[in-house]
C-alpha cells in the first residue's frame, strides 16, 4: 500500500462518486466507531476470539446442552419436577430397558429395519446415481437430477399420505392388481413392515443419492477405459475401480440414510403397525400417551442415541479398513 | 461400457423417477375426486374440496402459523449459520475437526431424539412448548446446512477480495458486510429457501416442541389419523405446488452460484 494517507475515506468515495460519503464510509469516520473497531479488532488473536464467540456459544447451547441435558434427566426418578419433592438420583430408567421385551423388541427392529432399508436403498439409488454420473451428457445432468429433487422438497407427512393412497386396500397397486385379474381381494399391504419400508424409502433415498452422485462424478472415465484396455471385463471394472473409488459416497449415503430413517416418528405412526411399531412410538408414548414419563424416556432416547451413533462409527470405520484393501 | 447395460441403466432410472412421481401425481388426483371416500376408482371429479380449503379458517390461520415460524427459523439460521461459516471456514486453530462435528451434529442426530431432547431443554430454559421453542428447535437443526453451503461459497472467495477492501481502509466488519456478505449471496438465497422448506415441512419438531396451535404438518397428521378426506388431498396439494416452486427457486440460484465461481 503505497498511499496510505488518505486511506480511510477510499471505499466510501469509490461507491459515492458524488463526494457524499455512504453509511460505511461516514461509519469508518466516525470516532467512537474507530474506538470500539480498534478495541475489538487489534490484533489478530482478539479478532479471532471476536469471530468465534457466537458460533462457539451456540454450539455449547444448543448443539450439546439439549443433549447432556437429556442424558443428566435420565438419571432422575422424577421430572419435571413436582413441588415439595426432590428428584434423586438413579439408574432405574437405564435398567428398565434390558428389562422388558416391550422395549427391547422395538429398539432391535428399529436398528435391523434401519440397516435393511438402507442396503435397499443403496441397491436402487446406485444404478441410478451410476447413470446420471456416467451415461447422461454433463450439461443435461442437472436436469435429470433436477427431476428427482423435485418429489423431495415435498415434506414427510405429505409424502408419506402419498403412499398411503399408493399402497391402500382401495389404492392404486390393488387397482391394478385386480384390474388385471391377479387378485380377487385387495393385499393388505398397509400397517406392516412392507408398508413402512415402502415409505421410509421413498423418504430417504435422496440422501443416498446425491452423495453416490458426487463421489461417481469426479471418477475420470479414462481409468475405466485403461482398465478396458488391460483387459478387464465389466464386472472386474466395476468390482476394482468403480466400486472402491464411489466407496466415500456409499459410506456418507448409508451413514445418512440410516440415520434419518432411525428418527422418523410419523411415517411409522402413518404407515406401520402393530408388529412393526418402532423405537421412536415407544419413546414418543413416555412423554404424551402413558402421562408424562420424561425421565425414562430421556434415557431410552439417551439409549438409542449411543447405539446409532455407536452403529455408524463402526460402520465408517471399516468402510475405512475395508476400502484399504480394496485398492490394490 | 456396452449398450446393453445402458439400455437396463436408463430403464432403471426412469422407473426410479416414475416411482417417485406416481404417488404424488395419485395423491394430487385424488384431490378432484367427488367423493368423502378416499381410494379407487374415481368416478366423478369436482373442485369443491379446494373451495372448502380456502374457506377453512384454521387451516388458513395454522398455514401463517408455519409461514411465521419458517421465517423467523430462517433470519436467525442465516445470521447464525453464517457466523459460523466465516469462523470456520479459514480459521485454523487446534481442536478444529471436533468443533467441526459439533457444529454437524443437529444435523445428523435422528429426528426423534432431537426433538425429545430440545423438548426437556425447552422445559430446562423455561419456554414453554409454542412458537418460540419450535423456532429454537429449527434452528438448531438448520444451522448446520446453512453453515455449510455458506462454507462452500466462502472457499471460492479470492482472498484478494478482502485485501482490497482493507487496503482501501476497511476494517473487518466493513469488509465483510461489503465484500464478503455479496459475493455470499447466492449461497444466503440457496441455504434461506432450503431453511423455508425444511423448517415448513418439519413434523417431528413442530410435534413435541408445538404448544396447542399445530403447525400445517401437525395439522395434516391430526386429520389423518381421524380417517383420510380428499380436502386433506387439497390442502397437501397445495403445500406441493409451494415448495416445488421455493424448491425450483432454491436451485436455480444455487446453480448461478456453480457458475459464478
Amino acid at each position: 500500500m503505497a498511499h496510505a494517507e488518505s486511506d480511510t475515506a477510499d471505499l466510501g468515495k469509490a461507491s459515492a462518486p458524488g463526494g457524499r460519503m455512504n453509511f460505511w464510509g461516514a461509519l469508518l469516520q466516525n470516532g467512537a466507531y474507530q474506538t470500539l473497531s480498534n478495541t475489538l479488532f487489534k490484533t489478530q488473536r482478539r479478532q479471532f476470539v471476536m469471530l468465534a464467540s457466537l458460533p462457539l456459544l451456540w454450539i455449547v447451547f444448543a448443539n450439546l446442552g439439549p443433549i447432556v441435558e437429556m442424558f443428566w434427566i435420565g438419571f432422575l426418578d422424577s421430572y419435571p419436577p413436582k413441588v415439595g419433592y426432590e428428584p434423586k438420583l438413579t439408574f432405574a430408567n437405564w435398567a428398565a430397558f434390558f428389562q422388558d421385551r416391550v422395549f427391547i423388541v422395538p429398539f432391535f427392529r428399529t436398528l435391523a429395519f434401519s440397516l435393511i432399508f438402507t442396503v435397499i436403498t443403496l441397491l436402487i439409488t446406485y444404478p441410478v446415481a451410476y447413470f446420471l454420473a456416467k451415461h447422461v451428457k454433463r450439461k443435461n445432468q442437472l436436469l435429470f437430477l433436477l427431476l428427482l429433487l423435485i418429489p423431495f422438497w415435498v415434506g414427510e407427512i405429505v409424502r408419506t399420505y402419498a403412499i398411503m393412497i399408493l399402497l391402500g386396500n382401495n389404492g392404486a397397486v390393488n387397482l391394478v392388481l385386480k384390474s388385471l385379474g391377479l387378485i380377487d381381494r385387495p393385499i393388505p399391504f398397509m400397517y406392516t413392515g412392507f408398508s413402512l419400508g415402502v415409505g421410509i424409502i421413498y423418504l430417504t433415498a435422496l440422501y443416498m443419492l446425491l452423495p453416490l452422485y458426487s463421489a461417481l462424478e469426479k471418477i475420470p472415465d479414462n481409468y475405466l477405459e485403461a482398465a478396458a484396455d488391460l483387459g478387464a471385463g465389466a464386472w472386474t471394472r466395476f468390482r476394482r475401480i468403480t466400486l472402491p473409488l464411489s466407496k466415500e459416497g456409499i459410506a456418507s449415503g448409508c451413514t445418512l440414510v440410516f440415520l434419518i430413517s432411525t428418527g422418523y416418528y410419523a411415517t411409522p405412526v402413518l404407515l406401520g403397525g402393530p408388529r412393526s411399531t418402532v423405537f421412536a412410538e415407544t419413546i414418543a408414548g413416555f412423554f404424551h400417551v402413558a402421562g408424562d414419563q420424561w425421565p425414562m424416556g430421556a434415557a431410552f432416547s439417551s439409549i438409542m442415541l449411543i447405539a446409532t451413533l455407536a452403529a455408524t462409527g463402526i460402520f465408517l470405520k471399516l468402510m475405512g479398513r475395508g476400502g484399504k484393501g480394496m485398492i490394490r | 461400457m456396452t449398450r446393453h447395460t445402458r439400455i437396463v441403466m436408463s430403464v432403471v432410472y426412469w422407473a426410479f423417477v416414475i416411482y417417485l412421481f406416481v404417488p404424488l401425481a395419485l395423491m394430487v388426483t385424488m384431490g378432484f375426486k367427488d367423493s368423502k371416500f378416499i381410494g379407487f376408482p374415481i368416478r366423478a371429479w369436482t373442485f369443491d374440496w379446494y373451495a372448502t380449503v380456502m374457506q377453512d379458517t384454521q387451516v388458513l390461520a395454522v398455514f401463517g402459523y408455519s409461514m411465521a415460524i419458517a421465517v423467523s427459523t430462517t433470519v436467525l439460521s442465516l445470521i447464525i449459520g453464517t457466523w459460523m461459516a466465516t469462523f470456520l471456514g479459514p480459521n485454523m486453530f487446534r481442536g478444529k475437526a471436533i468443533v467441526f462435528a459439533l457444529a454437524c451434529l443437529p444435523a445428523v442426530i435422528p429426528g426423534i431424539i432431537s426433538a425429545i431432547a430440545l423438548r426437556i431443554f425447552a422445559r430446562l430454559i423455561d419456554i414453554e412448548p409454542g412458537m418460540l421453542a419450535i423456532i429454537l428447535g429449527h434452528t438448531v437443526h438448520n444451522v448446520p446446512f446453512v453453515a455449510l453451503v455458506v462454507m462452500a461459497r466462502l472457499s471460492t472467495q479470492p482472498k484478494s477480495h478482502i485485501e482490497a477492501a482493507r487496503d482501501l481502509g476497511a476494517d473487518s466488519i466493513v469488509a465483510f458486510f461489503r465484500v464478503t456478505l455479496p459475493y455470499l449471496k447466492p449461497a444466503l438465497i440457496g441455504a434461506g429457501i432450503f431453511c423455508m422448506l425444511l423448517s415448513f415441512d418439519d413434523f417431528v419438531r413442530a410435534f413435541f416442541l408445538g404448544g396447542y396451535q399445530p403447525t400445517l404438518p401437525v395439522l395434516i397428521f391430526a386429520k389423518l389419523r381421524s380417517g383420510m378426506s380428499p380436502e386433506i388431498n387439497a390442502i397437501s396439494t397445495i403445500v406441493l405446488i409451494m415448495t416445488a416452486i421455493l424448491g425450483l427457486w432454491a436451485e436455480r440460484s444455487m446453480r448461478r452460484l456453480n457458475k459464478g465461481s
